[in-house]
């Protein structure tokens, strides 16, 4: 490689960058599932208290019932439903590389999935917070 | 062309969203298959977990409280269906922190000082999860506590 190559190959890398569905994939990847260990550490913590009892345990879950953690609840699921897609098609190109060449639809179908299946799943989980909701 | 070009790059890492799969077996050669085998067991424990606790639940308006786990606990099927979760999610999250940390930290202290952070902080809720599922007996814990 000259050094007029190696200048164009940055000049190409630099100028012509775009976010490709491949990096947009691997972020989101990694950062639901940062977000699902973070929620899993305090939730491991809420669980036992179950040990000391209804009247403590009782408390702490009252904690939880409100809407901004609803809301949080609802991203989590969220997040665990894309990691869990994703997650499989990761499988199934590592072990089925002919996939590959389906890759870009195999993102577009993780991407729709989540989406489509997170809408009856959030009209279900923020019923309690909900005009149409009973409480 | 193009194809060929794609099958034959993607050898080294097919999936391009995670590793390539690691050439040496040992540690991180293990830990390469035990995410994809654990990922692939929680996809069904987690989810159904989540499905359960909060769309069943709403659906079916059962209050969860002291009650609801004693009741499903009574049944040793969701305790082992909880043991089972509970292990494979932490050692699945936290070898997924472990390498999210050693892309992004660079090399020394702080890398050092966060990865035993992290090892520490994974065997004590280990522990901690694994004594309160294994132990949980409503008719020893506590009637009365300090909130009323």
């Amino acid at each position: 490689m000259t050094s007029l190559d190696r200048l164009l190959s940055l000049q190409d890398r630099l100028v012509r960058y775009r976010i490709s569905w491949a990096q947009l994939a691997w972020f989101g990847h990694r950062a639901s599932g940062i977000g699902v260990v973070l929620y899993l550490f305090v939730h491991i913590v809420e669980t036992s208290m179950v040990t000391l009892g209804p009247n403590v345990y009782n408390t702490t879950l009252g904690l939880f019932h409100n809407l901004p953690v609803r809301l949080g609840e609802i991203l989590l699921m969220a997040a665990l439903v894309y990691h869990s897609l994703n997650g499989l098609r990761v499988i199934a190109m590592d072990f089925w590389p002919r996939l590959t060449i389906y890759y870009r639809g195999l993102t577009y179908a993780v991407v729709t999935s989540t989406v489509v299946s997170m809408i009856p799943l959030a009209l279900i989980m923020i019923t309690p917070y909900a005009p149409w909701g009973h409480t | 062309m193009t194809r060929l070009r794609t099958i034959y790059l993607s050898g080294k890492n097919p999936s391009r969203a995670a590793r390539v799969r690691p050439e040496n077996p040992g540690f991180e050669r293990f830990m390469w298959y035990f995410m994809r085998i654990s990922g692939l067991a929680l996809v069904i424990l987690a989810l159904g977990h989540m499905l359960i606790m909060h769309v069943l639940v709403q659906l079916t308006g059962q209050p969860v409280d002291f009650g609801f786990v004693t009741s499903r606990w009574g049944n040793p099927f969701w305790r082992v269906y909880d043991f089972l979760l509970l292990v494979l999610a932490l050692i699945h999250g936290v070898n997924g922190t472990r390498i999210v940390i050693g892309d992004f930290v660079g090399r020394g202290g702080l890398r050092a000082l966060l990865l035993v952070s992290l090892g520490a902080v994974t065997v004590l809720w280990l522990i901690l999860g694994m004594i309160v599922i294994i132990g949980f007996n409503p008719a020893t814990s506590p009637a009365v506590g300090p909130f009323t």
